[in-house]
Protein backbone atom coordinates (compact mmCIF):
# COMPACT_ATOMS: atom_id res chain seq x y z
CA UNK A 1 0.00 0.00 0.00
CA UNK A 2 1.60 3.28 -1.12
CA UNK A 3 1.54 7.03 0.74
CA UNK A 4 -1.77 7.96 -0.78
CA UNK A 5 -4.17 5.01 -0.29
CA UNK A 6 -2.61 4.93 3.13
CA UNK A 7 -3.66 9.04 3.54
CA UNK A 8 -6.98 7.78 1.76
CA UNK A 9 -7.78 5.30 4.30
CA UNK A 10 -6.68 6.80 7.06
CA UNK A 11 -8.61 9.87 6.25
CA UNK A 12 -11.97 7.98 5.24
CA UNK A 13 -14.05 9.15 8.15
CA UNK A 14 -13.52 12.51 6.55
CA UNK A 15 -15.66 10.96 3.22
CA UNK A 16 -18.50 10.47 5.67
CA UNK A 17 -19.82 13.98 4.87
CA UNK A 18 -23.63 13.05 4.30
CA UNK A 19 -26.73 13.14 6.97
CA UNK A 20 -29.30 10.60 6.21
CA UNK A 21 -32.84 11.74 7.10
CA UNK A 22 -33.44 9.88 9.89
CA UNK A 23 -36.94 9.78 10.90
CA UNK A 24 -38.49 9.88 7.36
CA UNK A 25 -35.90 6.84 6.77
CA UNK A 26 -37.22 5.38 10.02
CA UNK A 27 -40.62 5.67 9.52
CA UNK A 28 -40.51 3.49 5.95
CA UNK A 29 -38.46 0.79 7.79
CA UNK A 30 -40.71 0.72 11.04
CA UNK A 31 -43.63 0.57 8.65
CA UNK A 32 -42.47 -2.18 6.97
CA UNK A 33 -41.12 -4.42 9.79
CA UNK A 34 -44.94 -3.85 11.42
CA UNK A 35 -46.56 -5.05 8.36
CA UNK A 36 -44.45 -8.12 8.32
CA UNK A 37 -47.23 -10.82 9.38
CA UNK A 38 -45.32 -13.36 11.90
CA UNK A 39 -44.85 -16.46 10.41
CA UNK A 40 -47.56 -19.32 11.11
CA UNK A 41 -45.83 -22.22 12.42
CA UNK A 42 -47.90 -25.40 13.70
CA UNK A 43 -47.70 -25.25 17.74
CA UNK A 44 -46.68 -28.89 17.74
CA UNK A 45 -43.63 -27.98 15.09
CA UNK A 46 -42.24 -24.35 16.57
CA UNK A 47 -38.19 -25.56 17.76
CA UNK A 48 -38.91 -22.92 19.91
CA UNK A 49 -41.40 -24.87 21.68
CA UNK A 50 -39.95 -27.91 22.08
CA UNK A 51 -37.18 -26.16 23.98
CA UNK A 52 -39.46 -24.37 26.02
CA UNK A 53 -41.04 -27.86 27.19
CA UNK A 54 -37.66 -29.65 27.47
CA UNK A 55 -36.64 -26.64 29.78
CA UNK A 56 -40.55 -27.09 31.65
CA UNK A 57 -40.30 -30.42 32.46
CA UNK A 58 -36.80 -30.25 33.81
CA UNK A 59 -37.26 -27.21 35.68
CA UNK A 60 -40.59 -29.19 36.99
CA UNK A 61 -38.40 -32.65 37.58
CA UNK A 62 -35.82 -30.45 39.30
CA UNK A 63 -38.61 -28.85 41.40
CA UNK A 64 -40.32 -31.94 42.44
CA UNK A 65 -36.63 -33.15 43.30
CA UNK A 66 -36.18 -29.94 45.26
CA UNK A 67 -39.84 -30.10 47.27
CA UNK A 68 -39.32 -34.05 47.51
CA UNK A 69 -35.86 -33.65 49.56
CA UNK A 70 -37.40 -30.86 51.74
CA UNK A 71 -40.24 -33.14 53.39
CA UNK A 72 -40.15 -36.47 54.82
CA UNK A 73 -44.00 -37.09 54.54
CA UNK A 74 -46.04 -38.71 52.09
CA UNK A 75 -45.14 -36.10 49.23
CA UNK A 76 -41.67 -37.92 49.11
CA UNK A 77 -43.15 -39.70 46.23
CA UNK A 78 -42.25 -38.73 42.45
CA UNK A 79 -45.75 -38.97 41.55
CA UNK A 80 -49.46 -38.20 42.69
CA UNK A 81 -49.42 -41.88 40.97
CA UNK A 82 -46.94 -43.19 42.99
CA UNK A 83 -48.63 -41.26 46.05
CA UNK A 84 -51.76 -43.28 45.77
CA UNK A 85 -50.09 -46.24 45.09
CA UNK A 86 -48.61 -46.01 48.39
CA UNK A 87 -52.10 -44.71 49.97
CA UNK A 88 -54.00 -47.66 48.78
CA UNK A 89 -51.63 -50.28 50.39
CA UNK A 90 -51.12 -48.08 53.35
CA UNK A 91 -55.02 -48.22 54.03
CA UNK A 92 -55.26 -51.88 53.16
CA UNK A 93 -52.53 -52.82 55.47
CA UNK A 94 -53.56 -50.74 58.22
CA UNK A 95 -56.85 -52.15 57.69
CA UNK A 96 -56.09 -55.66 57.87
CA UNK A 97 -53.85 -55.27 60.77
CA UNK A 98 -56.77 -53.86 63.03
CA UNK A 99 -58.71 -57.43 61.92
CA UNK A 100 -55.57 -59.21 63.28
CA UNK A 101 -55.34 -57.01 66.38
CA UNK A 102 -59.28 -57.19 67.25
CA UNK A 103 -59.64 -60.61 66.05
CA UNK A 104 -60.82 -62.55 69.38
CA UNK A 105 -59.53 -66.04 67.54
CA UNK A 106 -55.69 -65.16 68.51
CA UNK A 107 -54.30 -65.17 71.66
CA UNK A 108 -51.91 -61.57 72.47
CA UNK A 109 -49.03 -63.42 72.30
CA UNK A 110 -49.89 -64.94 68.60
CA UNK A 111 -50.81 -61.27 68.25
CA UNK A 112 -47.85 -59.50 69.33
CA UNK A 113 -45.55 -62.16 67.35
CA UNK A 114 -47.19 -61.54 64.35
CA UNK A 115 -47.13 -57.74 64.77
CA UNK A 116 -43.27 -57.67 65.39
CA UNK A 117 -42.96 -59.32 62.37
CA UNK A 118 -45.05 -56.54 60.80
CA UNK A 119 -43.02 -53.66 62.30
CA UNK A 120 -39.93 -55.63 60.09
CA UNK A 121 -41.66 -54.84 57.26
CA UNK A 122 -42.61 -51.74 58.44
CA UNK A 123 -38.52 -51.29 58.99
CA UNK A 124 -38.12 -52.71 55.39
CA UNK A 125 -40.42 -50.29 53.79
CA UNK A 126 -39.20 -47.10 55.82
CA UNK A 127 -35.49 -47.93 54.14
CA UNK A 128 -37.04 -47.97 50.79
CA UNK A 129 -38.95 -45.22 51.08
CA UNK A 130 -35.84 -43.21 51.56
CA UNK A 131 -34.07 -44.81 48.56
CA UNK A 132 -36.92 -43.71 46.83
CA UNK A 133 -35.92 -40.30 47.38
CA UNK A 134 -32.51 -40.83 46.47
CA UNK A 135 -33.32 -42.53 43.46
CA UNK A 136 -36.62 -40.97 42.19
CA UNK A 137 -36.47 -43.28 38.86
CA UNK A 138 -35.67 -46.57 40.61
CA UNK A 139 -37.91 -49.11 39.16
CA UNK A 140 -36.58 -51.73 41.37
CA UNK A 141 -37.09 -49.66 44.45
CA UNK A 142 -40.92 -48.70 43.34
CA UNK A 143 -41.53 -52.47 42.61
CA UNK A 144 -39.85 -53.73 46.17
CA UNK A 145 -42.01 -51.10 48.01
CA UNK A 146 -45.28 -52.45 46.28
CA UNK A 147 -43.64 -56.13 46.84
CA UNK A 148 -43.14 -55.24 50.61
CA UNK A 149 -46.97 -54.50 50.63
CA UNK A 150 -47.88 -57.25 49.24
CA UNK A 151 -46.27 -59.50 51.14
CA UNK A 152 -47.55 -57.63 54.49
CA UNK A 153 -51.26 -58.30 53.04
CA UNK A 154 -50.42 -61.89 51.77
CA UNK A 155 -49.23 -62.76 55.43
CA UNK A 156 -52.31 -60.90 57.20
CA UNK A 157 -54.64 -63.11 54.86
CA UNK A 158 -52.98 -65.83 55.51
CA UNK A 159 -53.16 -65.51 59.23
CA UNK A 160 -56.47 -64.51 58.87
CA UNK A 161 -57.48 -67.67 56.35
CA UNK A 162 -55.73 -69.76 59.11
CA UNK A 163 -58.23 -68.29 61.95
CA UNK A 164 -60.62 -68.78 59.85
CA UNK A 165 -60.24 -72.22 58.38
CA UNK A 166 -59.55 -73.43 62.57
CA UNK A 167 -62.90 -71.80 63.14
CA UNK A 168 -64.70 -73.59 60.93
CA UNK A 169 -62.93 -76.77 61.56
CA UNK A 170 -63.98 -76.35 65.17
CA UNK A 171 -67.56 -75.69 64.13
CA UNK A 172 -67.64 -78.67 61.85
CA UNK A 173 -66.19 -80.84 64.67
CA UNK A 174 -69.06 -79.58 66.74
CA UNK A 175 -71.31 -80.41 64.19
CA UNK A 176 -70.49 -84.16 63.49
CA UNK A 177 -70.58 -84.58 67.29
CA UNK B 1 -4.55 -9.27 19.54
CA UNK B 2 -7.19 -12.85 19.07
CA UNK B 3 -9.34 -11.73 22.10
CA UNK B 4 -9.64 -8.00 20.81
CA UNK B 5 -10.89 -9.06 17.31
CA UNK B 6 -13.23 -11.43 18.52
CA UNK B 7 -14.44 -9.05 21.45
CA UNK B 8 -14.66 -6.38 18.06
CA UNK B 9 -17.00 -8.89 16.30
CA UNK B 10 -19.48 -9.41 19.69
CA UNK B 11 -19.69 -5.12 19.51
CA UNK B 12 -23.20 -3.88 20.42
CA UNK B 13 -24.06 -7.88 20.85
CA UNK B 14 -27.03 -7.11 23.63
CA UNK B 15 -28.77 -4.99 20.92
CA UNK B 16 -28.55 -7.50 18.37
CA UNK B 17 -29.79 -9.57 20.40
CA UNK B 18 -32.91 -7.63 21.30
CA UNK B 19 -33.37 -7.12 17.72
CA UNK B 20 -33.11 -10.76 17.03
CA UNK B 21 -36.28 -10.82 19.59
CA UNK B 22 -38.20 -8.09 17.66
CA UNK B 23 -37.78 -5.66 20.10
CA UNK B 24 -38.67 -2.35 18.17
CA UNK B 25 -36.51 0.47 20.20
CA UNK B 26 -33.92 -1.72 19.68
CA UNK B 27 -34.03 -1.38 16.12
CA UNK B 28 -34.16 2.43 16.65
CA UNK B 29 -31.17 2.27 18.87
CA UNK B 30 -29.06 -0.08 16.02
CA UNK B 31 -30.67 1.81 13.72
CA UNK B 32 -29.45 5.22 14.99
CA UNK B 33 -25.72 3.89 15.74
CA UNK B 34 -25.19 2.83 11.65
CA UNK B 35 -27.65 4.61 9.35
CA UNK B 36 -25.21 7.56 8.81
CA UNK B 37 -22.26 5.52 7.99
CA UNK B 38 -24.54 3.27 5.54
CA UNK B 39 -26.16 6.51 4.09
CA UNK B 40 -23.01 7.91 3.10
CA UNK B 41 -22.01 4.47 1.36
CA UNK B 42 -25.25 4.57 -0.30
CA UNK B 43 -24.26 7.92 -1.85
CA UNK B 44 -21.28 6.93 -2.60
CA UNK B 45 -22.24 3.76 -4.65
CA UNK B 46 -24.79 5.46 -5.76
CA UNK B 47 -24.60 8.88 -6.06
CA UNK B 48 -27.74 10.04 -5.46
CA UNK B 49 -30.02 11.19 -2.32
CA UNK B 50 -32.83 9.52 -3.43
CA UNK B 51 -31.39 5.84 -4.22
CA UNK B 52 -29.32 5.68 -1.33
CA UNK B 53 -32.01 6.36 1.12
CA UNK B 54 -34.08 3.32 -1.01
CA UNK B 55 -31.17 0.78 -0.99
CA UNK B 56 -30.15 2.28 3.31
CA UNK B 57 -33.90 1.65 3.56
CA UNK B 58 -34.25 -1.92 1.85
CA UNK B 59 -31.42 -3.11 3.55
CA UNK B 60 -32.13 -2.30 7.10
CA UNK B 61 -35.47 -3.94 6.25
CA UNK B 62 -33.76 -6.98 5.01
CA UNK B 63 -30.79 -6.77 8.05
CA UNK B 64 -33.32 -6.69 10.59
CA UNK B 65 -35.88 -9.48 9.06
CA UNK B 66 -32.88 -11.82 8.70
CA UNK B 67 -31.00 -11.27 12.05
CA UNK B 68 -31.46 -14.69 13.07
CA UNK B 69 -28.55 -15.73 10.52
CA UNK B 70 -26.32 -13.50 11.53
CA UNK B 71 -23.90 -15.15 14.29
CA UNK B 72 -20.98 -12.69 15.15
CA UNK B 73 -18.50 -14.42 11.68
CA UNK B 74 -18.34 -10.22 11.49
CA UNK B 75 -19.29 -6.98 13.65
CA UNK B 76 -22.64 -6.44 13.08
CA UNK B 77 -21.76 -3.20 10.99
CA UNK B 78 -19.62 -4.97 8.44
CA UNK B 79 -22.19 -7.37 8.01
CA UNK B 80 -24.94 -4.70 7.41
CA UNK B 81 -22.41 -2.71 5.02
CA UNK B 82 -21.88 -6.03 3.29
CA UNK B 83 -25.77 -6.04 2.58
CA UNK B 84 -25.81 -2.42 1.62
CA UNK B 85 -22.82 -2.62 -1.28
CA UNK B 86 -24.83 -5.70 -2.32
CA UNK B 87 -27.91 -4.45 -2.87
CA UNK B 88 -26.13 -0.90 -4.51
CA UNK B 89 -24.25 -3.05 -6.76
CA UNK B 90 -27.35 -4.90 -7.63
CA UNK B 91 -29.78 -2.04 -8.42
CA UNK B 92 -26.79 0.00 -10.46
CA UNK B 93 -26.47 -3.63 -12.71
CA UNK B 94 -30.18 -3.98 -12.90
CA UNK B 95 -30.23 0.00 -14.25
CA UNK B 96 -27.44 -1.30 -16.61
CA UNK B 97 -25.16 1.20 -15.14
CA UNK B 98 -21.40 -0.09 -15.35
CA UNK B 99 -20.10 -1.39 -12.01
CA UNK B 100 -16.84 -2.60 -13.57
CA UNK B 101 -15.11 -0.71 -16.08
CA UNK B 102 -16.44 -1.10 -20.04
CA UNK B 103 -12.95 -1.67 -21.69
CA UNK B 104 -11.35 -4.53 -20.56
CA UNK B 105 -7.56 -3.05 -20.67
CA UNK B 106 -6.07 -5.71 -17.97
CA UNK B 107 -2.74 -5.28 -20.20
CA UNK B 108 0.14 -2.75 -20.07
CA UNK B 109 -0.21 -1.58 -16.68
CA UNK B 110 2.95 0.30 -15.86
CA UNK B 111 4.30 1.94 -12.85
CA UNK B 112 4.21 5.61 -14.11
CA UNK B 113 2.20 7.05 -11.24
CA UNK B 114 1.64 10.58 -11.55
CA UNK B 115 3.14 11.85 -8.72
CA UNK B 116 1.87 10.07 -5.20
CA UNK B 117 1.61 12.29 -2.20
CA UNK B 118 0.73 12.25 1.13
CA UNK B 119 -0.46 15.49 1.29
CA UNK B 120 -3.30 15.42 -1.54
CA UNK B 121 -6.07 17.41 -0.04
CA UNK B 122 -9.25 15.11 0.95
CA UNK B 123 -11.33 17.59 -0.56
CA UNK B 124 -9.69 17.09 -3.91
CA UNK B 125 -10.03 13.51 -4.15
CA UNK B 126 -13.40 13.52 -2.91
CA UNK B 127 -13.84 15.74 -6.20
CA UNK B 128 -11.52 13.56 -8.36
CA UNK B 129 -13.44 10.05 -7.33
CA UNK B 130 -16.58 11.82 -8.62
CA UNK B 131 -15.23 12.62 -11.89
CA UNK B 132 -14.14 8.92 -12.18
CA UNK B 133 -16.05 7.20 -14.71
CA UNK B 134 -18.60 4.81 -13.24
CA UNK B 135 -17.12 1.71 -13.50
CA UNK B 136 -13.70 3.31 -11.59
CA UNK B 137 -15.78 4.85 -8.72
CA UNK B 138 -16.98 1.38 -7.53
CA UNK B 139 -13.67 0.10 -7.60
CA UNK B 140 -11.64 2.88 -6.09
CA UNK B 141 -14.66 3.29 -3.50
CA UNK B 142 -14.37 -0.02 -2.26
CA UNK B 143 -10.74 -0.59 -1.62
CA UNK B 144 -10.11 2.93 -0.43
CA UNK B 145 -12.72 3.79 0.89
CA UNK B 146 -14.86 0.90 2.55
CA UNK B 147 -11.64 -0.67 3.01
CA UNK B 148 -11.97 -4.11 1.34
CA UNK B 149 -9.37 -5.83 -0.15
CA UNK B 150 -9.64 -7.48 -3.92
CA UNK B 151 -10.72 -10.99 -2.81
CA UNK B 152 -13.59 -9.13 -0.90
CA UNK B 153 -14.52 -6.73 -3.95
CA UNK B 154 -13.59 -9.73 -5.77
CA UNK B 155 -17.28 -11.07 -4.55
CA UNK B 156 -19.25 -8.33 -4.60
CA UNK B 157 -18.70 -7.41 -8.03
CA UNK B 158 -18.54 -11.06 -9.26
CA UNK B 159 -15.29 -10.47 -10.94
CA UNK B 160 -11.71 -12.43 -10.40
CA UNK B 161 -9.50 -11.29 -7.24
CA UNK B 162 -6.86 -10.65 -9.96
CA UNK B 163 -9.05 -8.29 -12.40
CA UNK B 164 -10.20 -6.49 -9.31
CA UNK B 165 -6.41 -5.51 -8.48
CA UNK B 166 -5.82 -4.29 -12.34
CA UNK B 167 -8.82 -2.34 -12.65
CA UNK B 168 -8.20 -0.85 -9.48
CA UNK B 169 -4.49 -0.08 -10.56
CA UNK B 170 -5.84 1.42 -13.08
CA UNK B 171 -8.99 3.37 -11.74
CA UNK B 172 -6.18 4.57 -9.01
CA UNK B 173 -4.14 6.11 -11.91
CA UNK B 174 -6.94 7.68 -13.56
CA UNK B 175 -8.22 9.45 -10.08
CA UNK B 176 -4.20 10.88 -9.49
CA UNK B 177 -4.10 11.95 -12.90
CA UNK B 178 -7.77 14.16 -12.39
CA UNK B 179 -6.56 14.87 -9.16
CA UNK B 180 -3.42 16.77 -10.56
CA UNK B 181 -5.46 18.65 -12.94
CA UNK B 182 -7.95 20.06 -10.02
Amino acid sequence: MDNFEKHIRENAAEFDDHKADHSKMWAKISKDLIKEEPKVIPFWRSPMLKIAATVLLLIGIAGFIGVSLRNDTNTTFASKELLDIDMHYKGLVSYQVELVKNNPNLSEEDKIDFLSFMDELDEEYEELRLEMQKNLDNQLVLEAIVSNYKKRIELIEQLLKQINDSKIQDDEYGYTL
Amino acid sequence: MKTLETDIRFTHQILVEKCKNGDSSSQYELYMLYVDAMFNIGMRMLGNKEDAEDIVQESFISAFKNLGSFNYESTFGAWLKRIVINRSINYLKKKQIAVVPIDKHEFHLTDEYVEETKSVEIKKVKKGIEQLPTGYKQIINLYLIEGYDHVEIAEVLDIAASTSKSQYHRAKKKLLEIIKEL
